[in-house]
């Protein structure tokens, strides 16, 4: 079985090995390869791999890399199995190393590392346990320390490829296998199966006795490669390492050093020489090596080995030494060694209390690192940034920091970023130094620098507090303090006793006498804040200056010179808690004037009045309030600085001594105690917060007094700085908020807010906690829009306030933008807001936007976009506003002008497109505004501007959607009035324009186009309109014509506009009355041609006038036109003519009977007659029956004419007769003979008439024979006999036939005109018969 | 020869987070890790951060905060990161657990104190393999802007690196053009497996 399993194995791998050596591409072959691996990692036996193992290692020289590189793999792998190999592969392996391909190298050195070590623990645990060792592993050993040389060489040789690395790393690995690991265990495992492991080898196994290896020689070896490798770094000098080299040395020498502490006392002088500020060597490697050597260090630091620990202090001066070249901290240095003071600045509290025992120190800090457990360290460098920020305060961090000195971002943090703050701080420290000589010019300092700087100082100076004072010093300075001030301790009591005189009421007992002296030592830190501040605040008070000068000087000393002037130090100390007592720090100061106190007092009863009230827990609560908040406020008064209170609580009185006992309560919040036998009260979370707050209440309350006295200014800062120093959660911001908001105005809530916007703006930004920074954005947007919504409702409108915040806040917040979006649209976002808005909000809105586009150019887009949001807003008011400001300020802007007419156009043309989609949906929803507007035009009827009367002009038809269009358009028209190009858009868009739309358009457009004028861009316009506008053109014009005269521009472009483009008369109209006579009766029939109600707008206007001059035609005039008009020659429908006609007699005021007379008299005259004569005399008589005899002359005037030439006059006649009987008969009797007969002929009605009226006796002896034949009265006996009357006749009696059928085919046009009379003006009945008559013919 | 790259940052949110995202997309072997405690993402207030285990599920996280405050959690950005997260990988995972995950070529960092804590991590470790690790520092700010410009600054770097078969030689030139066209410091290490 097993057999045939091996013989399968064999064929597989035969078949692989020959597929691997034919295959053409180097995936197929890679794949054979991968096969072979599996299999030989898996379940090769020795025969196997006997056979095989000569044919892979020829693959070493394969042509690809790859190739090479697996194969390496492969035989090392096969190597740790088999060690009996070996032989075989190491040389294949020393080949490689020289492989071109430096990832072949690697490969190789690799399994050679991992061969090295397990040949070793193989021979190593094989010759422990027998004397004999195997000829095969002797013989692997060989080739192993074969390898290991080569390796060795390749380590060393100058140059700097990637084999390199690995070289050096098997020369560092090689040292360590080669000495004894202290930390393992010596003893070697009891069983053989060890040899699979060999991670815990340790040559401390090896006692002699060995027959191949012995740990003195490998112990010799190893140190010669150890001092190879340090010559590397020692000699180097940069020239052949490179920084990767580099980085592998120094990583590998800490790793050896750490592991092997016997070797630590080599290794470190070379790596602290390698130290780039500390030795000369500035080659491009130190850079490179900056970083690796820090975390060398480090490691080495924690190295717990004692061979370590005399190194410890040189490691850490190094370290420090890494931060080298931080200005500021140079600056400091220099400043402290004229103090006096030789050491390390800045770095932790305690370090600059002793500097000179600073090795101790380290040492000290170290065995507490220890002492607290290493996790837990690393868990303090774990936790993250959310501790940083208080982390910072306690001397733990700070002495951690300082170990791990150029490690911490807190580190970088705390120097880099107050680098300018730590050199006030220690000018400061310097000025005091020299005593009260420098008062002068330690308050121009103060009052020079600017307040958020002077806040940063107080700040900075907080955490120098001192926390550990030393013992030995400070008897010395109590007696020194003692002898100083020993002349003003009568003072002190003094003014003690008058104080607590005052405060006796408040408190009664002893036990309640430390309420006002915690609520003082409350104050404490404030007020310690207060007097930096002082200076400035005096200048303002006067004479007082120099004495509060003073007051500053002694305060200020212990923070900012703790470390430089001791003695003083202390003093500063001493006094605070002396400070509750009396109420004052004023009292404290050595050399005040007596005059001070008066003025002290006041504030400081007021103080503590407010405190003690506010004060009602129990006294014990308070006094852990007061350890709490001062070791928040002032975190490095801690410790020994109770013991110090504690003697000096004996020499002061009772509320000193309660005021010691509370300082030692805040020992164990601290922890960071040396000594534990002081009570702990630990405080949980919710106390400590409450504690916070209450302290910080406290200052928020103190200002407000401040603010009384003015000065409060440079004070702003200190408060923002405070409210970041607090936890969040504490939420120091809504105190604050409250504080502002409570009174606005006196309290300087914008100076205020400002500086606590600017100061957590600041934090956000810099801070690189995304924690951190992430919550003092949120509470920056939180207080910024509490503010301005309080602003907004809580001030008239009218108040400027919110605009000046917002203009001069760091950053403005998708919130407040939000806000400004509601008050200037009131209704689009949120409907429940009502009563808050009103006409005078919006103006308070849009102001502010204004004032923010033009003082924050970033806001400008958004801003813009509100004001534009606000200018289509569907309530009138609000509307007007808006565009009021888009036009008359925002658009003049150059850069915002694009913008706004990009978007005015949008709306515009949004009209067109809306309304054609969604017509019955706006409708709705505009109905539901305009509901909203009538609302709103009711309530506040004073800002309904001209566009309301618009409004109330088109509401006859579908009023909420116009007016929804004129939200839309109103924008773009009040555009137009500042641009007039902008005009021809609403032409373009005007023909795809829905009803609603034009109706909407042509209620803006009298108003637009007055104020426009008539502009060179409208006429424009004019002269080349786009199609389809002529109705809106027709707008323009007559508005521009419109109770004024138009320019001769305006007429000239209007004549030529008619003359090239449109050929439509109608745009002529309104300019009719400003053309000349002559050119107004050369356009009349184009006039006539107009539709109706058109001409009958010519005629108004050509009959009005204009105002300045005379009407261009009279009514009698315009009549003569219409008549001279031929329709067959200016090719005008004959309707239009007798249209006109009508419309001319429809207006019987104008045309009266008088016109009409002058009109028919003047037409009779004509030659020829014109063609509507007749129906013009039909007319008249019809609509003034009393012209009749006018009438009369008239025929007879035609009568001579020889009216029956023109045929279609002469059926008028007739008719006009027919009507007249009786009074025609005479005009008939008239008539030739001839024509008489025809006439009876045509009208047979007359025929009967007319013979009786003839024969009346009076009548017929007045008429000719040959009439009265034709009237049948007398009979023809003679017919030929008158042959002169019958002779002129006869041409007519022949021209008769012809003139009849002459007639027939006038009388169709006659036909064709006269239906539509019918519903002309004129009188129907008369003109459906003269119809009917003609048609009858 | 592709590389194996890990990204990693302090809570495996953020800036790892984002840069795995990046060079996920880009089709790189990639992988990321937090080296802190615990996985911390803003609370309500400074002091209640709200505080999970590493190898809790993004979505998880992503259901409770939404759950707590949808409002303000959308506000600083905290949700749509999850979000995003959650699309990339499970659960945040914690680089000193991460033996199991095998062998990486190259390691980015996104600050000097995880930078640190990973080159210790390391250096700590057995260096069996001998396998070299590359160990680069970018400095990148823990917000959602720079975040962003740190995954983009790390996509350019690891394409570069991808690019070179062999970075031990030609460390030193990439840092220092990098360096140059991004004016951006980096620190690097190298570390064995």
């Amino acid at each position: 079985m097993v057999a045939i399993m091996s013989a399968k194995l064999r064929e597989k791998v035969a078949g692989f090995l020959a597929a691997a050596k034919s295959a053409r591409s180097l995936n197929s072959k890679l794949q054979s390869l991968q096969h072979l691996k599996q299999i030989f990692s898996d379940d090769a036996d020795t025969d196997l791999l006997s056979e095989f193992l000569p044919a892979l290692l020829e693959f070493h020289s394969d042509s690809s890399s790859p190739v090479r590189k697996l194969v390496i793999e492969i035989v090392g792998g096969v190597g740790l199995k088999h060690v009996e190999f070996l032989p075989d592969i190491v040389p294949v392996l020393i080949a490689a190393l020289q492989d071109s391909t430096p990832a072949v190298a690697r490969q190789s050195g690799t399994c050679g590392m991992d061969l090295f070590r397990s040949t070793l623990v193989k021979i190593a645990i094989q010759g422990i346990y027998s004397s004999e060792l195997d000829d095969s592993l002797k013989l692997s050993w060989v080739w192993m320390l074969k390898f290991k040389d080569e390796m060795y060489s390749l380590a060393f040789k100058p140059g700097s490829d990637g084999r390199r690395l690995v070289a050096l790393k098997f020369v560092a690995a090689t040292i360590l296998l080669y000495t004894p690991d202290p930390s393992g265990s010596s003893e070697p495992p009891s069983n053989h199966s060890y040899e699979e492991k060999f991670d815990g080898f340790n040559m401390a196994w090896l006692r002699g006795g060995h027959p191949v290896l012995n740990v003195g020689d490998s112990s010799m070896e190893a140190s010669k490669s150890l001092g190879l490798l340090l010559d590397q770094l020692r000699y180097s000098k940069g020239k052949s390492l490179n920084n990767s080299a580099m980085i592998v040395l120094i990583n590998s020498l800490s790793e050896i050093a750490r592991k092997r502490p016997a070797l630590y006392g080599r290794i470190m002088p070379v790596l602290l020489a390698l130290d780039p500020s500390s030795s000369a060597n500035k080659g491009m490697h130190v850079l490179g090596a900056h970083y690796p050597l820090k975390n060398a260090f480090f490691a080495c630091l924690k190295c717990s080995h004692p061979g370590a620990a005399p190194w410890r202090d040189r490691l850490v001066g190094a370290l420090r030494e890494m931060r080298a070249g931080d200005m500021a901290e140079e600056a400091l240095h220099e400043l402290c060694q004229v103090n006096g003071n030789v050491g390390y600045k800045n770095k932790a509290p305690d370090e600059e209390e002793k500097p000179s025992l600073d090795p101790v120190d380290a040492m000290d800090t170290d065995i507490r690192r220890k002492r607290s457990g290493t996790p837990d360290a690393s868990d303090l460098a774990a936790e993250d940034d959310i501790s940083g920020k208080r982390a910072r305060q306690t001397p733990e961090a700070s002495i951690d920091q300082c170990k791990s000195s150029s490690s911490a971002v807190s580190t970088s943090r705390g120097d880099g970023d107050n680098g300018p703050v730590q050199q006030l701080v220690s000018m400061f420290a310097a000025l005091v130094a020299q005593g009260e000589k420098a008062v002068g010019s330690l308050q121009i300092l103060i009052s020079s620098i600017s307040a958020d700087l002077l806040a940063e100082v107080v700040m900075a100076n907080m955490r120098h507090l001192p926390s550990v004072r030393p013992k030995d010093e400070e008897l010395e300075l109590d007696k020194e303090l003692h002898t100083t001030y020993g002349s003003k301790d009568s003072q002190f009591k003094q003014l003690s006793s008058f104080l607590r005189d005052i405060l006796s009421p408040s408190s009664p007992s002893p036990i309640l006498d430390a309420r006002p002296s915690a609520s003082n030592n409350l104050e404490n830190p404030k007020l310690e804040e207060q007097e930096v501040m002082t200076p400035i605040y005096n200048d303002v008070g006067g004479p007082l200056i120099t004495e509060t000068a003073v007051v500053t000087v002694p305060t200020d000393i212990p923070i900012s010179s703790s470390e430089g002037v001791p003695s003083v130090n202390d003093v500063s100390l001493a006094i605070a808690p002396e400070v509750p007592d009396i109420g004052f720090p004023e009292n404290g100061i050595p050399g005040l004037e007596s005059s001070v106190h008066s003025y002290g007092l006041p504030e400081t009863l007021a103080v503590s009045s407010v405190v003690g009230t506010d004060l009602e827990d129990a006294s014990q609560d308070q006094a852990i309030s007061l350890g709490r908040s001062s070791q928040e406020r002032i975190p490095s008064i801690s410790t020994d600085r109770s013991e110090e209170l504690s003697p000096k609580a004996v020499c002061t009185d009772a509320t000193s001594i309660n005021s010691s006992t509370a300082t030692s309560l805040r020992l164990p919040s601290q922890l960071v105690l040396p000594k534990m036998s002081a009570p702990v009260i630990s405080l949980d979370g919710e106390q400590m917060d409450n504690i916070q707050k209450m302290s910080f209440m406290r200052i928020v309350e103190a200002y407000k007094h401040i603010a009384v006295a003015g000065g409060s200014q440079v004070r702003f800062s200190l408060l923002a700085y405070l409210g970041v120093a607090l936890p969040l959660d504490v939420d120091p911001w809504k105190m604050v908020e409250t504080h502002v908001l409570s009174d606005y105005m006196s309290h300087q809530g914008h100076e205020l807010t400002l500086r606590v916007l600017y100061k957590l703006f600041g934090e956000a930004e810099a801070n690189a906690d995304f924690l951190y920074s992430t919550n003092a954005t949120s509470v920056y947007e939180m207080f910024l829009l509490k503010v301005a919504e309080t602003l907004r409702d809580a001030f008239p409108a009218s108040d400027k306030s919110l605009s000046r915040l917002l203009g001069e806040v760091p950053y403005l917040p998708k919130s407040i933008l939000k806000l400004l979006e509601c008050l200037c649209c009131p209704g689009n976002n949120d409907k429940d807001e009502k009563a808050v808005h009103s006409g005078d909000r919006v103006t308070q809105g849009l102001s502010t936007v204004w004032s923010l586009i033009l003082l924050r150019p970033p806001t400008r887009d958004v801003c813009l976009k509100i004001a534009l949001q606000s200018a289509v807003h569907h309530l009138e008011e609000v509307r007007m506003k808006a565009i009021r400001l888009v036009a008359n300020k925002l658009y003049p802007i150059s850069s915002l002008t694009q913008n706004i007419e990009d978007y005015a156009k949008e709306m515009l043309i949004s009209v067109t497109s809306t309304d054609k989609t969604n017509a019955v949906g706006l409708n709705l929803e505009s109905q539901k505004e305009h509901l909203n507007a009538s609302v709103s035009e009711g309530t506040v009827p004073k800002d309904v501007s001209s566009d309301a009367h618009q409004l109330n002009t088109c509401e006859s038809s579908s009023l909420s959607s116009v007016s929804e269009m004129q939200r839309c358009m109103s924008l773009y028209f009040a555009l137009c009035t500042k641009k007039h190009s902008l005009f021809r858009e609403v032409f373009v868009v005007y023909n795809s324009m829905s009803d609603v739309a034009r109706q909407a358009v042509h209620g803006q457009i009298p108003i637009l186009v007055r104020t426009i004028g008539t502009s060179s861009q409208l006429l424009e316009i004019i002269s080349d309109p786009p199609t389809g506008s002529v109705n809106l053109l027709m707008q323009v014009l007559q508005t521009l014509t419109d109770g004024t005269v138009p320019s001769p521009e305006l007429i000239s472009t209007i004549r030529k506009l008619y003359d090239s483009n449109l050929k439509d008369a109608q745009i002529l109209i309104p300019v009719l009355p400003f053309l000349p006579k002559h050119e107004v009766l050369l356009l009349f029939p184009h006039l006539v041609n107009l539709p109706l109600d058109k001409f009958q707008g010519v005629i108004t206007r050509t009959l009005q006038g204009s105002s300045q001059s005379s009407p261009v035609l009279t009514p009698g005039e315009v009549l003569i036109a219409i008549h001279k008009v031929d329709p067959e020659r200016d090719g005008i429908p004959l309707k239009k003519v007798t249209d006109a006609c009508n419309a001319c007699f429809g207006q019987g005021q104008i045309f009266t009977q008088q016109v009409l007379a002058e009109v028919l008299n003047q037409l009779v005259e004509q030659i020829p007659l014109p063609m509507l004569f007749m129906r013009t005399v039909l007319q008249t008589i019809g609509a003034y029956p009393s012209l009749v005899d006018f009438i009369m002359n008239i025929l007879s005037r035609l009568v001579s004419k020889q009216i029956w030439k023109y045929p279609k006059l002469w059926v008028g006649f007739l008719r006009c007769a027919l009507m007249t009987k009786p009074q025609s008969f005479g005009v008939l009797l008239q008539l030739p003979p001839p024509q008489l007969e025809n006439a009876m002929n045509k009208t047979p009605a007359l025929k009967a008439p007319l013979v009786a009226h003839a024969s009346q006796p009076n009548i017929q002896p007045t008429l000719p024979r040959s009439v009265l034949v034709v009237l049948g009265i007398v009979s023809d006996p003679q017919a030929a006999s008158p042959t002169e009357k019958t002779q002129p006749q006869s041409p007519t009696a022949e021209a008769q036939p012809s003139d009849a059928t002459a007639e027939a085919q006038p009388s169709g046009a006659t036909e064709e005109a006269q239906p539509p009379s019918a519903d002309g003006s004129g009188s129907e009945a008369e003109k459906s018969k003269e119809t009917s008559t003609v048609s009858n013919m | 020869m592709t590389k194996r790259y890990a990204m990693v940052c302090s809570s495996n949110q953020n800036r790892s987070m984002e840069a795995h995202f990046v060079l996920k997309r880009e089709g790189f072997d990639v992988a990321s890790y937090g080296t802190g405690a615990h996985v911390k993402l803003p609370g309500p207030s400074i002091r209640e951060p709200n505080v999970y285990e590493f190898g809790t599920p993004y979505k998880h996280m992503f259901d409770e905060l939404r759950r707590k405050d949808p409002e303000l959690y959308k506000r600083n950005g905290i949700l749509p990161m999850l979000k995003r997260n959650l699309g990339v990988k499970t659960a945040p995972q914690r680089w000193q657990d991460n033996a199991a995950d095998g062998v990486f070529d190259v390691v980015i960092t996104f600050e000097e104190k995880v930078f640190d804590m990973v080159m210790e991590d390391l250096n700590s470790r057995d260096h069996i393999l001998m396998k070299p690790v590359l160990v680069i520092n970018l400095e990148v700010k823990d917000n959602h802007e720079e975040a962003a410009t740190g995954g983009r600054l790390t996509l350019v770097l690891c394409q570069e690196l991808e690019a070179t078969e062999n970075w031990v030689d030609k460390i030193d030139e990439i840092i220092f053009n990098f360096e140059r066209q991004h004016r951006r410091k980096l620190v690097y290490s190298i570390s064995f497996y």
